[in-house]
């Protein structure tokens, strides 16, 4: 019962600190789940994250999910998914009594602007780890070959999703398709 | 008589809440594309809220923590049946994601032990590492749009207590609400004095 409830309160704090859309989620859990509580090591965080992106639904949810299911089967699983959801509803129904007619005034502008930049803090640190993770897998001794490889998918990614302006969906599972057949032909 | 014809409209609103919801979370992954699904279901096709009561919603969406998809089903549900709504139309946009997870869950130690499984979600994790860079670079102009060197300190200060301070981030939140509310009087000070 204890574990539940201290799965439900992790969460309810992970819900309320996702500000910047749905992959702002990723740090915060990474941070709450991986580093604090230990309830998942960092390669399983990896698989979540691939994971997330073939599952339907915001990335909080499905990894609230998977997070409580795998610390306390499918009552965690539900005391994750109704905690991350219990301050954001809160807070959007608090600020729909508040301003029935809501204008963005330049105090709640800048609030917003902060925590976006917070954000990108964030999702930047836990870009440079997961990259690190990805392009050095077994540091620190460095498999030159397939370091440039990882670089090269990376960018082609990249290019694909912000150039060409391709959903992350397809060039997820272009990249996976692409690894297994790489793998097959070279490694 | 009049009270049974309430109760089933509010029951069928319910329900039709539900559905709706429910399909869009099957079909639709990101916030945004929720929320335009949203949008092309409530106001155009059922005219539950006009396109000026969205705009605002989205306002307030855009302003709370959490999941676009979960804060909007929950002003729209309220608009369209009071509490009840709210919970219907957040049950549904829950129940998908919630429900394929626990699957994939279940069968994960299958599924991730098996080498060409594996190979694969490396794969993706490529893809992620880029799709993060894409996210910030999206999030770095709407950030810094109109703005001087304000988001650009707060980035820095930001990057750096997370590179190397303590793991909580509770206290990161707390200090970017006060230092954007900090910023936003300073501005108006510094407007009432011209």
């Amino acid at each position: 019962m204890s574990l539940i409830l201290q799965v439900f309160l992790a969460f309810v704090r992970i819900g309320a600190m996702v500000f910047g859309g749905a992959y702002a989620a990723i740090p915060i859990v990474e941070r709450e789940v991986v580093d604090m509580q230990g309830w998942m090591t960092y390669a399983e965080f990896m698989d979540l994250l691939a994971l997330d992106e073939i599952t339907p639904g915001p990335i909080l949810i499905n990894s609230a999910t998977f997070v409580g299911m795998r610390v306390a089967g499918i009552p965690g699983a539900i005391a994750a998914t109704l905690g991350c959801i219990t301050v954001p509803m809160i807070v959007a129904l608090a600020l729909f009594f508040v301003f029935r007619r809501y204008k963005d005034t330049p105090l709640v502008q800048s609030v917003m602007t902060s925590l976006k930049c917070m954000a990108v803090a964030l999702i930047a640190s836990t870009m440079l780890k997961l990259g690190v993770a990805a392009i050095a897998p077994e540091a620190p001794s460095i498999d030159v070959v397939y370091s440039v490889y990882v670089c090269a998918v990376i960018a082609v990614a990249f290019y694909l999703m912000h150039v060409r302006h391709l959903g992350p969906l397809p060039v997820m599972l272009g990249c996976g398709a692409l690894n297994l057949l790489v793998a097959w032909l070279v490694f | 008589m009049d009270n049974t014809t309430e109760q089933s409209s509010l029951a069928t609103r319910l329900a039709a809440l539900f559905i709706s919801t429910f399909t869009i979370s099957c079909t639709a992954n990101s916030g945004y594309a929720i929320l335009a699904v949203m949008k092309d279901d409530f106001v155009n096709k059922r005219k539950w809220l006009t396109e000026a009561e969205m705009t605002d919603y989205i306002a307030i969406v855009q302003s709370s923590p959490g999941p676009m998809a979960v804060t909007s089903s929950t002003i729209i549900g309220y608009h369209v049946a009071g509490i009840a709504g709210t919970f219907a139309a957040v049950l549904g946009v829950i129940l998908p994601p919630f429900l394929v997870m626990v699957l994939v869950t279940l069968f994960y130690e299958v599924i991730v032990g098996n080498p060409y499984v594996t190979l694969f979600l490396r794969g993706m994790q490529m893809g992620v590492v880029a799709m993060l860079f894409d996210v910030i670079m999206g999030l770095f102009r709407s950030a810094t749009d109109k703005e001087r060197a304000y988001p650009f300190v707060v980035m820095a200060l930001a990057f750096a207590y997370v590179r190397f301070a303590g793991a909580s981030i509770v206290w990161l939140v707390v200090a970017c609400i006060v230092a954007g509310v900090v910023k936003a009087l300073l501005v108006k000070h510094k407007e009432d004095q011209r």
